[in-house]
């Protein structure tokens, strides 16, 4: 074995390898392959994109690394700001996030700042170079990241908070070198990752929590489920999305749990919460500087809690949560965010099941419901809290009451299926659409019916339903749900036990087979286009993957396919809306007004 | 030419929401419409249903329209703004169709609204197979064979002309959603019927395979004066049969002679005239044959597209901002270089290093009894992508891959291997071969994680040769990923101490 050189470090960067991969390979550790670069002068050099190969004298402030000789760019004497953005659009963290990155931008450039930008996704705002003051394209790495931010001079520090999970992984590493993230502090966004140390803190204030626990193997998160109690919600910690989250109902169900592809390790153990069955599910933005509270927002969920919110239909201003809930809930959103001492944005999640408020999480960050937050109420949000984090006050704004506005926002999720054959459709704790849609208008059922326009299914005035529902639904409410429908003018199609609890209680129904009951069975009928709906509410341990059939034969045949009794309800509103005739439009312009 | 001074307000529609297959390139290329628009004075009215994009934010267009994409909505807003024209080259394949659909239904001649950046007849020509194929065929270029068909029993017909493996395509429908490629004829007839019904006129488009085929995409500007530029030409690393967006792809193009890429420039400069977009970038795709170096056309995107996007951020030049000014009549002779100030932009971009991008993907979303749900095809799968810029290709390649933040840090070797290179040392002479053969098998079918797979395949000895006959990736890119597996190799002698 020969003894390393910096010519064979050189020349493996010339190559594109990294310390990660060096570390591995010559078998040491990142940090190890980093200060041995630094002490051989191993450091990237910064080329601009310029459109003409240095034909023509350019002043582009775009720029990547190279490991070579001449530097092309220069860090100026102004003080500077970096601002890290997502990465990859993925799903679970999209375009939301690039949103949030421009905007802090932009706010920061007002604000006097040099601004820099790095990114490494050619599809977004946030890289185009007309943006920020400086951009780099590179990955967001510990390595690429720390080479710019040790490269610039006079850096302020830097923001991690707008471009979701991917820049807030790096901020430990980039403190541990000294430099200095700005907003709200490391520790107190790991009091809000950790279950343990957020629990304790939920305590101290006195805010309810679903019981929860953890568990590193079957046999310990068994134990841990049957003493919170099913059905529990699983989930690894640390994840963006919830990825390979499920919510389980018994023992099997945990056990197959562990078979799934997960990691699990002493650090990252399973996280076990109590599942809030048909609890209600609320969203809250609000900006915090340190000393007060704004509340920018606060949505409800149209499907109930256990749906990722991610996926879930967000109604903002709230239509059905009685006030004291929402007092409860305003007040409980300013005290934990003053506790984690937030310096910006802080999105919080809470449940309401028979008038109790519960906490579910908070994330000291820019979510993904900013945006449509702002677009709704007119305020800048993103803008605001940037400017907080550069040390202006929450006074310093003149800012309105979100719960003032006389109009409805809704945000509807959109989802992948149809590129996905034989995938389960219905919604869980794991987010899977991709994008989302809004309609905006003066009604919720106008809101409704916009939304549901914009997601390319639209809304059917006229036809058949087809209805399923589980022994759960199996009653009151169901049936004025279902009499709405009727009163539109639909005709019902249902299999034996809904066929017979609707006749049972005065609403007609055509029988039809399931599935594997006879021909021609309900996806037959889909087929030859006599169902225009279908609402079918899946719960419990076994039908939750059942029949997803008919979803996919739905999903193929551009169906609205509607999982939950809330979903029909404000659907039925929706159509309501259509058969009126009332359906206006209006620029956001005009709203804010 | 000057601006035109005859219109005062400008609808541009945006491409609503993310969806696999139109991603947020769109909030880029609108937001840059937008910006420019207003900057030369118009009034600018927009309409997208996503709330998420930097485009719908208040303070940008003059009046911001969160509703839904289509004719009804639409026309509801011409009522209420009076719009000049319609741009309808910003937001992708969605607004591209409610333009076409508010045409059709006469409502563009009902208000006097003119469409800018590109008109009926050349979206007409671009997006129906059977009018680009004869415009094709006027101008001596070649195409591939294929037939649409609005039943089975005609596709089973022309299937007879060409045999297996065969590409089915739905018309209208965004990142090919509903096609694939048949083997036989049981998944023929599975992928038509679903074909047919993803299409909402019920047509597809069936079509010689030329897969294995490199494939190429020239990303062109054009002004009224017939003024034409190349921006990029990009190459895709995966062969034809695999979706662009789901494909590899490099910048500048690595593997094509000085006279093939000249072949390609002449032929995309007749196509974009032909088609007559008259305003604005074009996206135009090209395969060439490996063996004989025979040129077919693909397809060509009348509009901004994901590669215009790539191809910006690849080059430096803004195409959605000139596109927009080329609209309003300016030529390219009389937009500055938005870099250098002192150019044109009728100066071909030239660029002095490497850009790869590279697909992410989101499999372990959609777990499903499917084993073939990773496979890479005709239909687009990718969420999202990473682009990275090296002075070679290994550079670039390398730093994409850690990009993408899927726990990689570059071609393997970073711990997360599925063989590490110990036991890939360590195996015997005859467990070697068998691996290396099984490889080589699974090579053969496209799936994003392949490129790992070529590194073992080196790894346990394989040559080039044997790699490009599994996988039809061109040679020299096959090289590029030798040089790197050597590099490490070569790492593996020396000792860091």
């Amino acid at each position: 074995m020969k003894k390393i050189n910096p010519e064979i470090i050189r020349k493996a960067k010339l190559n594109g390898f990294s310390d990660k991969q060096l570390a591995e390979i010559l078998n040491t550790e990142e940090s190890k392959i980093r200060e041995f670069r630094f002490e051989n002068g191993i450091v990237p050099v910064y080329k601009t994109v310029d459109t003409c190969a240095a034909e023509f004298e350019a002043s582009t402030p775009y720029h990547y690394s190279a490991y070579e000789k001449y530097n092309e760019t220069v860090s100026s004497e102004k003080e500077k700001i970096i601002i890290l953005g997502g990465g990859p659009n993925r799903i679970g963290q999209g375009i939301e996030f690039d949103y949030c990155c421009v905007r802090c931008v932009t706010a920061l450039r007002e604000e006097g700042y040099e601004t820099i930008m790095i990114n490494c996704n050619p599809e977004t705002v946030s890289t185009d170079y007309d943006i920020p003051d400086k951009l780099y394209f590179e990955p967001l790495t510990v390595e690429d990241v720390l080479n710019i931010c040790l490269y610039e001079k006079k850096v302020k520090g830097i923001i991690v908070s707008f471009g979701g999970q991917t820049p807030l992984k790096l901020s430990k590493e980039l403190e541990k070198r000294g430099l200095k993230i700005l907003g709200t502090s490391s520790e107190d966004i790991d009091i809000a990752e950790d279950r343990k140390k957020f629990g304790k803190l939920l305590d101290k204030l006195q805010i309810p929590k679903p019981e929860y626990g953890t568990g590193n193997d079957p046999v310990s998160s068994i134990k841990a489920a049957n003493k919170i109690g099913y059905p529990v919600l699983l989930r690894p910690s640390y994840v963006l999305g919830g990825r390979a989250m499920q919510i389980v109902y018994n023992d099997s169900q945990v056990e197959n749990f562990f078979k799934e592809e997960i990691e699990v390790s002493k650090d990252h153990p399973v996280l076990i919460d109590k599942f809030l069955e048909e609890a209600r599910e609320i969203d809250v933005d609000a900006v915090c500087d340190g000393k007060d509270v704004y509340i920018a927002g606060i949505m409800q969920h149209i499907e109930e809690a256990g749906i990722h919110s991610g996926d879930s239909t967000s109604i903002l201003p709230p239509v059905s949560i009685n006030p004291k809930s929402l007092k409860q809930i305003k007040n409980y959103t300013k005290k934990i965010a003053l506790a984690l001492k937030v310096k910006g944005l802080i999105n919080i999640q809470f449940a309401v099941k028979d008038n109790i408020v519960y906490v579910l999480e908070a994330n000291p960050r820019a979510s993904r419901t900013v945006p449509f937050v702002s677009k709704t109420t007119g305020i800048p949000v993103v803008t605001i809290a940037a400017k907080i984090i550069t040390g202006k006050k929450l006074k310093d704004f003149n800012l309105k009451d979100f719960d003032k506005i006389n109009y409805i926002g809704i945000k509807e999720p959109i989802f992948p299926f149809q590129k996905f054959p034989r995938v389960k459709m219905f919604l869980g704790p794991e987010m899977r659409s991709t994008g989302e849609v809004m309609g905006i208008a003066g009604s919720f059922g106008e809101a409704m019916a916009k939304a549901q326009e914009s997601t390319g299914a639209g809304m059917p005035v006229i036809g058949n339903i087809f209805v399923s529902v589980n022994d759960n639904d199996k009653k009151n409410k169901t049936i004025e749900i279902i009499k709405k429908y009727v009163e539109l003018g639909f005709g019902m199609i249902a299999t034996g036990g809904t066929s017979k609890f609707l006749n049972d209680n005065g609403i007609k129904s055509e029988p039809v087979y399931k599935v594997n009951e006879g021909r021609p069975n309900v996806v037959d009928r889909i087929k030859n286009g006599d169902i225009q709906i279908v609402i079918n509410t899946p719960l419990g341990s076994e039908s939750r993957y059942d029949e997803y059939s008919i979803g996919w034969e739905a999903v193929q045949n551009k169906i609205p396919f509607i999982t939950t009794l809330s979903a029909a309800s404000s659907f039925a509103e929706g159509i309501k809306q259509i058969k009126e005739g009332k359906i206006e439009v209006k620029s956001l312009q005009e709203y804010y007004k | 030419m000057p601006k035109r001074t005859d219109l005062k307000t400008i609808l541009i529609i945006g491409s609503g929401p993310i969806v696999i297959g139109q991603a947020c390139e769109f909030d880029y290329s609108g937001t840059q419409a937008v910006k420019a628009l207003k900057e030369e004075g118009y009034r600018v009215v927009l309409v997208n249903s996503n709330p998420a994009t930097i485009m719908t934010d208040p303070e940008l267009a003059d009046a911001t329209y969160i509703e839904p994409i289509t004719s009804t909505f639409i026309e509801k807003i011409i009522i209420k703004e009076n719009p000049d024209a319609i741009l309808p080259t910003m937001g992708g394949q969605t607004a591209l169709n409610a333009a076409m659909d508010l045409h059709n239904k006469g409502i563009l001649e009902k208000y006097g609204i003119e469409l800018i950046g590109a008109k009926v007849d050349s979206i007409r020509k671009a997006e129906s197979r059977e009018l680009f194929h004869k415009a094709m065929n006027k101008i001596g270029l070649e195409v591939s064979k294929g037939e649409f068909v609005k039943n089975s029993e005609d596709a089973k017909r022309f299937l007879d002309t060409t045999g297996f493996p065969i590409i089915i395509r739905p018309s209208f429908t965004l990142g090919g959603t509903g096609g694939g490629i048949a083997y036989n004829i049981e998944e023929f007839e599975v992928i038509v019927n679903k074909g047919l019904d993803a299409s909402p006129i019920r047509e597809v488009l069936v079509e010689e395979s030329l897969l294995g085929w490199k494939e190429f995409e020239l990303e062109v500007m054009r002004d009224v004066n017939d003024n034409f530029v190349v921006i990029c030409s990009i190459e895709n690393f995966d062969p034809m049969g695999v979706h662009t967006g789901d494909s590899i792809t490099v910048a500048p193009s690595q593997t094509l002679s000085d006279r093939q890429y000249q072949q390609l420039r002449d032929a995309s400069k007749k196509i974009i005239s032909e088609i007559g977009v008259e305003t604005g970038g074009s996206n135009i795709q090209f395969a060439v044959n490996p063996d004989n170096g025979r040129i077919v056309v693909i397809e060509m995107n009348p509009r901004v597209s994901r590669s215009s996007a790539l191809a910006s951020k690849a080059t430096g030049f803004p195409i959605a901002k000139i596109a927009a000014k080329l609209a309003v009549g300016y030529t390219l002779d009389e937009i500055p270089n938005d870099i250098t100030k002192t150019t044109p932009s009728c100066f071909e971009p030239v660029i002095d290093y490497v850009v790869v991008k590279i697909p992410r993907w989101d499999f372990d979303k959609f777990r499903s009894t499917n084993p073939d749900n990773d496979v890479l095809g005709v239909q687009m799968k990718s969420v999202g992508e990473v682009m990275s810029f090296g002075r070679n290709f290994r550079e670039a390649f390398q730093k994409a891959i850690r990009s993408l933040e899927n726990g990689r840090a570059g071609l393997g070797s970073d711990g997360k291997d599925l063989y590490s290179y110990e036991y890939l040392g360590n195996l015997g002479e005859s467990d070697r071969e068998n691996l290396k053969n099984k490889i080589l098998t699974k090579l053969k079918t496209p799936r994003s994680d392949n490129i790992f797979h070529i590194r073992y395949a080196y790894l346990l000895g394989a040559d080039t040769e044997e790699i490009f006959v599994s996988t039809k990736i061109d040679k020299w890119f096959l090289n590029q990923i030798k040089e790197i597996v050597e590099t490490e190799i070569e790492l593996r002698t020396y000792k860091f101490s």
